[in-house]
């Protein structure tokens, strides 16, 4: 139907004789399922959690980065049931939901903006927790870093590691992916990579339920995509890059705690990036900046460009507490150029 | 040039006029009592509170959300009937923190210069006033008689105050309530509030959910009263931030799904109710997401287009 319809307006600007460009509109039909997926910290202890996984492969933390670009549809599809991740099986049994009412998962495009029928939300529009299929047609403006994760009793499942990044890319006349981060030319990168900031009260991982566990938050690990990354000699994320080329870093907080995003060159010294959307929008204005406050649910697309003499950056969270801003711990990327 | 003066003239007797027209004087009388606020739903309790209210006897925590148009004299006099001292500040709008003591009054006199969402508060005795319930808002509305949320600034086809704070029941309101003295170094909130309320309530109150039509905008103000971050994440639209603690900004506006709000921190968002169905706005930090561990009954309301 679409097909046919496109080729009707093909057709109509062909004769009008108008024509420059054609947007191929995509369709990406994506399954993703949920495992188990055990972790040792840095201190030794182990952490159980839920992680999304793509059709047929291993979980991870955080889960698969799903793509789309503007004007495509996004079939997301979770199956909680049968072969879909490694190992196959029954991915809602052993362990991996809650007792009603917060059994099964879902999907949250978080940002997305769609309709009640695709948001994940099984609170507000009866999503089956057991499996479901989300549809989201991201608009030119929508170009740049969401995140999805799980709605269901989602005080628990995002901590259990059931988030990943979402994002949107612009997309050139034959259809292709553009490298930059929305449709604005002056977006343009040589290198991008993708943080997710995230943090991990191990309670939360063995509590279930409406229990008190809840009512208080007391993280004990702190994440960028997955790692700990105390140290800048053990970087949770590294990115190596070649001098004067830009590089752009989606930053992505699902975490559950305040945090100040840095750039550090290696004398410590705050380096200046451009700030071009926030939460998937451009910003009326891009902005440069030194530091950059990331607070629970937020997504920022920054730019930088590189030294033209080699050296190394460090990308890093000063993950901080919500009531004075007292630190817990910064966790470092590197870039190497 | 005589006829510049002339113009500047009937301009200037043109703005007293309006002036006149609109200009009020609004006398308001708040009482400090004490009361308690009770969380309904699964994980809910009752707190003893202190709260400034305008009906004598009958306890509101949050306060009475106080209304003025911008050139309007507001003269507040606070009343406390409460055995110990509070006073009574309007963020950025009044500078007066003297203690009241119990049994005495005090007045506020001020010109509400400025449209915008203000934040009043108890600032006395180390956040434990505040804590107990003693905050409230100031919504000072365009002086030009319309819905827009400043002259000449963006229109809005109906309003909500959302007035944010935690409570932490074992650790504050309890020790207080008991005549202990409270650790204020440790605070744990195990109660999140929006207008007084867990979500279990504040899912359906006509005071915090977004309700109305397609193609209406809801004007939201937001004022943190509490000592923790909220971030507010917003289904089915982005907002448009318009102010941050009083600042207004300029078009185009910054749009958002997440919109963070330090501790005392105020802000001003617009949402266009822009396609049907029934969408959570929840905050989107752990804990802050129940009532002592109950999900979905912290800070949460809907958003509801029809």
């Amino acid at each position: 139907m679409k097909i046919f319809k496109n080729t009707v307006l093909l057709g109509a600007l062909l004769a009008a004789g108008c024509i420059t460009s054609v947007v191929y509109a995509a369709t990406i039909n994506r399954t993703m399922g949920v495992r188990p997926y055990s972790k040792v910290m840095s201190d030794g202890a182990t952490v159980q959690y839920w992680a999304y996984c793509n059709s047929g492969s291993a979980p991870s933390l955080p889960g698969p980065q799903v793509e789309v670009g503007v004007g495509d549809t996004l079939n997301l599809t979770l199956q909680l049931t049968g072969p879909t991740c490694m190992g196959g099986g029954t991915g809602g049994g052993g362990g991996m939901q809650e007792p009603a009412p917060y059994n099964g998962h879902t999907i949250h495009m978080h940002g997305a903006d769609v309709p009640t029928s695709e948001d994940g939300v099984p609170e507000t529009n009866g999503n089956l927790v057991n499996g479901d299929t989300y549809t989201f047609t991201p608009t030119a403006n929508m170009a740049g870093s969401m995140m999805y994760h799980c709605h269901v009793h989602t005080v628990k499942h995002l901590e259990m590691g059931m988030y990943g990044a979402l994002v949107v890319r612009p997309k050139d006349a034959g259809g292709n992916f553009l490298n930059q981060i929305t449709t604005n030319a002056a977006t343009a990168y040589d290198y991008v990579q993708t943080y997710v900031f995230s943090t991990v009260d191990p309670a939360y991982h063995t509590a279930i339920g409406d229990s008190p566990v809840f009512a208080d938050y007391n993280p004990k690990y702190f994440m960028i995509s997955g790692k700990e990354g105390k140290t800048t000699a053990a970087p949770a994320i590294t990115l190596a890059a070649a001098k004067s080329k830009k590089v752009a870093l989606r930053l992505m907080g699902i975490h559950s705690v305040n945090g100040t995003f840095t750039l550090k060159n290696a004398s410590g010294v705050a380096q200046p990036f451009t700030i071009y959307t926030q939460d998937a929008r451009s910003v009326p204005t891009p902005q440069t900046v030194t530091t950059l406050d990331i607070a629970p649910g937020q997504r920022f697309d920054i730019m930088f460009t590189t030294p033209s003499t080699t050296g190394t950056w460090y990308p890093q969270m000063l993950y901080k507490n919500i009531r004075d801003g007292g630190a817990f711990q910064t966790t470092y990327g590197k870039v190497t150029f | 040039m005589i006829s510049n003066i002339y113009k500047s003239m009937m301009l200037l007797a043109l703005l007293v006029m309006m002036g006149a027209a609109q200009a009020a004087t609004r006398n308001i009388t708040l009482y400090i009592t004490t009361g308690t606020v009770t969380v309904n739903g699964t994980g809910g309790a009752s707190m003893s509170s202190w709260s400034f209210t305008d009906v004598p006897g009958i306890p509101k925590t949050p306060g009475l959300v106080v209304n003025a148009t911008e050139g309007d004299l507001v003269n507040i006099t606070v009343i406390n009937n409460h055995n110990r001292a509070h006073n009574f500040m309007i963020q950025g709008v009044t500078t007066d923190t003297t203690a009241i003591a119990a049994g005495q009054s005090r007045v506020y006199s001020f010109t509400a210069s400025t449209a915008g969402t203000y934040l009043y508060y108890d600032t006395l005795n180390n956040n434990i006033n505040r804590e107990m319930g003693m905050y409230g808002a100031l919504v000072v509305a365009a002086s030009n008689g319309v819905s827009t949320v400043w002259t000449n600034g963006p229109a809005f086809t109906f309003q909500r105050t959302w007035i944010l704070s935690e409570m932490d029941k074992p650790r504050w309101n309890d020790v207080v309530a008991a005549g202990g003295t409270v650790n204020t170094s440790i605070y744990k909130p195990n109660y999140f509030l929006i207008n007084g309320r867990g979500g279990f309530d504040g899912m359906h109150s006509a005071d915090t959910t977004i309700e109305g039509s397609v193609g209406q905008t809801a004007l939201v103000r937001i004022v943190n009263a509490g000592q923790f971050s909220h971030s507010l994440h917003f289904h089915g639209n982005h907002v448009q931030v318009l102010s941050i603690n009083g600042v207004r900004r300029a078009a185009p506006f910054y749009e958002v799904d997440v919109i963070s709000i330090p501790p005392l921190g105020t802000a001003e968002v617009l949402y266009y109710l822009n396609q049907p169905g029934s969408y959570p706005m929840h905050i989107h930090t752990a804990q802050m997401e129940t009532s002592n561990g109950v999900y979905l009954n912290g800070v949460a309301t809907m958003i509801t287009m029809h």
